[in-house]
């Protein structure tokens, strides 16, 4: 059976959809040329800080209305057990964007 | 006459270092050389009784490509400048992101941070060194390739290429990381770019699933070691089983440990139990659920009498031995059946699952480290003594039961002498066993800094005077772990270096290699 120009167009879509999957984990060269780079506060919070602070390993900090730049030494210098974290984890704009999300009361979000 | 910068590497004019650091500017921009004391102080932090002034760095160097390392190396090359590589920089308890030796420079590759690959068919990934297990791991769900990590206790915000080239562990069957790399690129001192194994063919496809390629195998001598700065890492991934079944098996004497590691030997070594498992005292798991002040005041090490409460208020068993099974229902019933009858021969153990201890914290967290899932719940740990001090020594034995109890007794001995816990674990891999022992005290208490430094020394010296090797060790003590090793060893890692890197500038000192 002859297939009709909508069928065509649908499989030559699904056909480069699948070339596109393929090459995604298949090719050796280095494709993904961007690197990792942060969204917003929150997702720093979730991805490091959350693991100790909302799991009664670290202190509390979020709703406590502590100061941004207290926050921002903290994180450069560490504290005691409290590892430091450099620029190159979490850079300076990211980390003010940090310090206000852990610094603001949740309804203030 | 005042330095314009916090230290100098050791043998460098500030003329040279100046000259060095204008060059390296040029090749990274100006964001990207960092040399003030605000800048570098995340970078002079550790949990080691050494003043922090021992291992403070002169300048960071924040890289992004190859091309820009090659540049660097040049540059290093010039001026005699050593550079000390970090990844995440979180080798907690091993020397965290601070250099070996004052003033080396340290390259941060943590900006390197691409998954340039992850094959779902043939399970492998190759990542450049900033790449984070966290990030790896959403990676892996949102594109919903089924594969499981293998991570240490610090997973999310340490990973797979700084964790596997110290050799470090986990705790799923692929846990012996090394065991499961295949394939670097490395940029040697002299600015060449090496990819080993298979990727040295042009045109081959095989660089992540060959890890032998032809002649000598060298990927070996890039880990724990200072002849080259790995640039991309491949590694295998183990597929997401159908089914997951960890448990926990208690025991109420020290003593049960030598049963403990008999019964567990053959069922690792025939692959029934086919992940690292770890034997935790009752003061290693304490943590997650107890406060020492609460069992415990003034100095002095903690009385077996309190380590007895804390077991039965918070229902640990001296000995927690924490495993898994992997696999389809079919197969893991198979196996469930040898282990419970295997461990419930003498009837000291008390088995749980996740039905009877989903909610203990302790269990929780040892079942997301078995599944690869997220967690820094072992970071409890510090809270025990506070203050932020720990040291990881970490000696290995043959996985014999008559051998913990002789490990166990010295270690509690030398750390009681220096008023230290003993918060340890077994690690019980294939035939060996990783002794770890969490060295934790107060750095902010003179005293007990003190007393750390010479108890971990102490234990060093014992230890290896009784033919037990350490595996890994912090920054302050390689040369002394290096020593223990004999000389022709050191002299073969010496030869190599001078072959490699003749002007001496990658991590001098790294495991006692200059």
């Amino acid at each position: 059976m002859k297939k009709t120009k909508l069928e065509n167009w649908v499989s030559g879509c699904i056909f480069a959809i699948f070339l596109t999957i393929s090459n995604a984990w298949s090719a050796q060269d280095e494709k993904n040329s961007q690197g990792f780079a942060w969204k917003d506060g929150a997702e720093i919070y979730a991805k490091i800080c959350a693991y100790c602070h909302e799991a009664h390993v670290g202190p509390q900090i979020r709703n406590r209305e502590l100061p941004s730049e207290y926050i921002r030494r903290v994180v450069r210098n560490g504290n005691r057990a409290m590892p430091a974290f450099r620029p190159s984890e979490v850079d300076d704009e990211s980390l003010i964007k940090l310090a206000d999300f852990i610094s603001k009361k949740e309804a203030q979000h | 006459m005042t330095s314009q910068y916090i230290a100098l590497p050791k043998g460098v004019s500030e003329k040279d270092f100046d000259a060095a650091i204008r060059d390296f500017r040029k090749i990274l921009g100006d964001a990207s050389v960092l040399t003030s004391a605000e800048q570098l102080a995340p970078y002079i932090k550790t949990m080691m009784p050494v003043p922090d002034a021992d291992h403070t760095p002169s300048a960071a160097l924040l890289a992004t490509t190859v091309e820009q390392i090659q540049k660097i190396v040049a540059v290093c090359n010039q001026y005699k400048v050593p550079i000390w590589m970090i990844s995440t920089g979180k080798n907690l308890g091993y020397g965290s992101a601070a250099p070996a030796e004052r003033g080396q420079v340290v390259l941060d590759l943590k900006r390197m941070n691409r998954i340039l690959e992850v094959d779902k068919d043939l399970a492998f990934a190759l990542v450049e060194p900033g790449v984070t297990y966290q990030q790896l791991y959403d990676y892996i769900k949102e594109h919903k390739l089924g594969l499981w990590l293998s991570m240490p206790a610090p997973s999310a915000i340490a990973g797979p290429v700084g964790n596997t080239l110290d050799r470090g562990v986990g705790y799923t069957p692929y846990g012996e990381h090394f065991l499961f790399a295949c394939g670097m690129e490395v940029v040697l001192a002299n600015g060449e770019v090496l990819r080993t194994g298979m990727g040295s063919m042009p045109n081959s496809n095989t660089w992540q699933v060959f890890k032998w390629g032809y002649g000598p195998y060298l990927d070996g001598i890039f880990t724990q070691s200072n002849y080259g700065i790995v640039t991309k890492f491949g590694f295998w991934l183990m597929p997401e089983p159908p089914a997951f079944k960890p448990f926990v098996i208690q025991y109420q004497h020290e003593e049960d440990i030598v049963e403990i590691v008999e019964t567990i030997r053959p069922l690792r070594i025939s692959g029934v139990i086919p992940n690292a498992v770890v034997i935790a005292h009752a003061l290693y798991e304490a943590p997650v659920k107890a406060k020492r002040s609460d069992y415990v005041s003034g100095p002095g090490s903690i009385p077996d009498e309190a380590v007895y409460r804390i077991m039965k208020d918070h229902k640990l068993g001296i000995w927690n031995v924490y495993a898994a099974l992997y696999g389809t229902q079919e197969q893991i019933d198979v196996n469930w059946k040898i282990v419970t009858q295997a461990f419930g021969q003498s009837g000291k153990a008390k088995i749980l699952t996740e039905q009877e201890a989903a909610d203990d914290p302790a269990f929780a967290y040892r079942a997301k480290l078995m599944r690869g899932e997220m967690t820094l719940t072992e970071f409890s740990l510090y809270n025990w003594r506070g203050g932020g001090g720990s040291m990881w020594f970490a000696p290995v034995s043959q996985a014999r039961g008559s051998e913990t109890l002789k490990q166990m007794a010295l270690t509690k001995q030398i750390l009681a002498k220096y008023g230290l816990d003993y918060s340890g674990e077994f690690i019980v891999g294939m035939r060996d066993m990783h002794h770890i022992v969490d060295v934790l005290y107060d750095k902010t208490d003179p005293e007990q800094t003190k007393a750390a430094y010479q108890c971990f020394d102490e234990l060093l010296t014992e230890f290896s005077a009784r033919g037990y090797g350490t595996y890994r060790v912090n920054t302050a003590f390689m040369d002394k772990v290096a020593e223990t090793y004999g000389p022709v060893q050191r002299k073969v890692h010496k030869t190599l270096k001078k072959a490699l890197d003749p002007n001496g500038i990658i991590a001098p000192g790294k495991s006692g290699i200059r």
